[in-house]
């Protein structure tokens, strides 16, 4: 494994609250060195230093091999829902299992050679966030069988599996010291398990909006007909929900126990943090509304996107807020 | 093959006619062999449904079909031939093909006429009336009408207005299973439609009606409670489907009724099926979240637009009758040709070995490689002079006029078809 020293990020003194009176240096990149728990068991900061790795290249062929596999599926997905016809539907899940295999092993690969989370460039982040979100999608497809969701979903995959080969940049390899943690083995991952299981929320509530509109206007056209019940909608919006929302709640935590932890205060003040409390708050309302006055259905579906959107504005806008949540590459 | 098919529907005869020429469960074993006892016909089957009569056998003519048909039920000819059709050969595959998928059917699609096509070939199968073409015919006609019912909307949506209502139920629901449903009022579409949820698995039926008798007794029939009229609002709050017919003339259910319904259901959906003229339901109650109301015109028009679905599907499903029929009797014919091929080839083989015998002293002694030359010589040869007529047979048998001129090359060299 390659190390090359030297490169400090500018953010971490936004975030290192306090001077980094201690030095505490990385020898030479050892996959042990950076992934010590420096720091955070004793409370005392430490300041660390950028790594550089080691890229293969290798998991961005992988990745380009699940995009073309996603855009297959993709396109069977829509030719499902326009001709009726189940065999496309076939080729499609093929496809995408497929995809997403070479996904997950593209994530596995690139992980190997970072020897860290693969996370922190903004090709990464997009790629696991696309790769749960396919998880996701067919964890509610065995469940619920319901392949209309899939026109939903597919697209959202597809466009941020395209971001991540798009944002991919051999050049940028390096892991900035500040978040050279194991904490983010805890973090990142709920946040991001929690992102899958509302992208689906999402994808339920618009469903629920779309056939709700059909019904009450009785005005059948478009893919009313494919669509599943109402209630399945509700249902699948709710349990996804009812999954993704302790996720996200655990993430939170854990991203608070760390920064308290590293740097003494629970709460950073990069705007991304700000936005994720602000999104749980959304959350917060709808289990709230969904549990105590028994709110469902439109009503629950409107919030749920709201939700969302402002998932999306969080995970999207990051990489422009600065702070600690933004990419290095 | 020579299949001929005589039969009469909904569609050339009254229900005066078709009910003077059906056949009874009981006495088809008897008509199967009368038929086939008739001179020319090798095998038959009848079809009797309360929409047609069709006899397909395996006969030269349709006049002895006809003459089967009215000499059995001693109707007169004249008096029927108008109201009948008659088809042969290919025409005969097409027409079984569309009874089988439905596309002959008064409500084009419906699943019944399959199940009835396949009871009559059984029948005619335990008479032992099959013959020899009717078997492939009818395994065909099987397999295109599930083709077409899986591959087109033939048969896909509701076409009958409490039929509609399952459906929409079922849109709203998913399944149906472990829902209330209360019917208000004891009309006959309120029944129908209450039946068709029962079957499709909700799991209570809560009735009321002004006299109270008339709910207890239908009550009995759905296997459901009855509810005394003053007692509705008590009650409406378990039901998730709502069907109401009373004769009443003005509002049984208002607007803030049906919030207050909503309220105490916590927001569960409720579908109010308003099936009565004039309306029980007030139409504002449609603009509460979580309230679908369907009156008598909204479901008309969902099965109206359901049928104009089911033509465009039956266009579809017409092309691939096409398609088999064409591929079927192509299949059929050169499967008959084949026979004729086979004794072409069996008599030149004889006429060869003949030959070669009783001009083999003629040639003198010959050695091993000569003898076997002069073999492979004589076998070319008859291979040359078959090589057109087989390409030519082969080719007629997919003709569907290329019957006679098959006839031709069998006489011409003197095999039998068969």
């Amino acid at each position: 494994m390659l190390a090359a020293r030297g490169e400090t990020l500018q953010d971490t003194a936004g975030f290192c609250h306090g001077p980094p009176n201690l030095e505490f240096s990385v020898n030479s990149g050892t996959a042990a060195d950076f992934t010590r728990p420096a720091g955070w068991t004793d409370g005392v900061n430490s300041a660390r230093e950028s790594l550089s790795v080691y890229n293969s290249g290798m998991h961005i062929v992988l990745l380009r091999v699940a995009l073309a596999l996603y855009s297959i599926g993709l396109l069977h997905s829509v030719l499902t829902v326009l001709s009726k016809k189940y065999t496309f539907f076939r080729s499609s899940l093929v496809a995408v299992v497929a995809g997403f295999a070479c996904h997950a092993m593209a994530i596995v690969i690139r992980a190997g050679e970072l020897n860290y989370m693969p996370l922190t460039q903004r090709y990464d982040a997009f790629s696991f966030f696309a790769a749960v979100a396919m998880l996701g999608y067919l964890i509610a497809y065995v469940r619920y069988r319901i392949v209309s969701l899939s026109v939903f979903v597919f697209p959202v995959v597809f466009l941020l599996t395209f971001i991540a080969n798009v944002a991919y940049d051999p050049s940028a390899s390096t892991i900035p010291a500040a978040i050279q943690n194991n904490w983010i083995y805890i973090h990142t991952p709920l946040i991001f398990l929690g992102y899958a299981a509302l992208s689906i929320t999402f994808a339920g509530s618009i469903m629920y909006l779309i056939q709700e509109h059909g019904l009450k206007s009785k005005n059948r056209t478009g893919i009313y007909d494919r669509l599943p019940a109402l209630e399945v909608c509700d249902d699948l919006s709710y349990r996804s929900l009812a999954i993704g929302f302790p996720l996200i709640t655990l993430g939170i935590i854990s991203g608070a126990l760390w920064a308290q932890l590293e740097w003494g205060q629970f709460w950073g003040t990069d705007l991304k943090i700000v936005l994720s409390l602000f999104t749980w708050l959304i959350y917060l309302a709808l289990i709230y509304y969904r549990l105590i006055t028994g709110w469902r259905g439109k009503r629950a579906a409107y919030l749920a996107i709201a939700g969302f959107i402002s998932v999306l504005i969080s995970f999207l806008g990051a990489g422009y807020f600065g702070g600690l949540h933004s990419f290095t590459g | 093959m020579q299949l001929t098919l005589v039969g009469l529907s909904h569609k050339t005869a009254p229900v005066e006619i078709r009910e003077r020429l059906a056949f009874g469960d009981g006495d088809l074993d008897q008509a199967l062999k009368s038929l086939t006892s008739r001179n020319g016909v090798s095998g038959g089957m009848i079809l009797s449904t309360c929409n047609r009569v069709e006899v397909l056998a395996e006969a030269p003519d349709e006049e002895s079909i006809r003459e089967f048909l009215c000499s059995y039920h001693r109707v007169p000819t004249e008096n029927v031939t108008n109201y009948m059709y008659a088809f042969r050969n290919n025409d005969v595959i097409r027409h079984v093909f569309r009874v089988a998928a439905s596309l002959d059917s008064m409500v084009v699609g419906e699943p019944q006429i399959l199940g009835q096509i396949k009871e009559a070939y059984r029948l005619a199968q335990d008479a032992g009336t099959t013959g020899m073409h009717i078997g492939p015919v009818m395994n065909r006609a099987f397999v295109v009408a599930k083709k077409i019912r899986t591959e087109t909307a033939i048969a896909r949506s509701a076409v009958s207005v409490s039929y509609a209502a399952v459906e929409l139920a079922r849109k709203i629901f998913g399944s149906l299973e472990g829902k209330n449903v209360m019917v208000i009022g004891a009309s006959k579409m309120g029944r129908l439609a209450a039946k068709h949820l029962k079957r499709n698995g909700v799991s209570s039926v809560l009735i009321t009606n002004r006299t109270f008798e008339r709910a207890v007794e239908m009550a009995r029939v759905f296997e459901g409670a009855a509810i005394p009229f003053e007692q509705l609002g008590d009650h409406i709050d378990r039901a998730d489907i709502v069907i109401s017919s009373t004769g009443a003339p003005n509002l049984v259910i208002t607007k803030p009724q049906v919030e207050r319904i909503i309220r105490r259901r916590r927001n569960r959906p409720v579908f109010f099926i308003d099936i009565a003229v004039p309306r029980d339901i007030d139409p504002a109650v449609n603009d509460i979240d979580n309230v679908f109301l369907y009156d008598i015109d909204d479901l008309q028009q969902v099965v109206d637009e359901n049928l104009k679905d089911r033509m465009t599907a039956a266009a579809r499903a017409e092309e691939i009758v096409d398609n088999e029929v064409e591929a079927f009797c192509s299949r059929m014919q050169s499967r008959e040709v084949a026979p004729t091929i086979v004794a072409m080839q069996a008599a030149l083989e004889k006429l060869r070995r003949d030959e070669i015998e009783r001009y083999r002293n003629d040639l003198g002694p010959l050695s091993d490689g000569q003898q076997e030359a002069f073999h492979r010589m004589t076998q070319s040869m008859i291979r040359k002079i078959l090589h057109s007529p087989i390409s030519k047979l082969k080719e007629l048998a997919r003709h569907p006029d290329g019957q006679e001129q098959v006839e031709l090359i069998r006489k011409i060299f003197n095999v039998q078809g068969k």
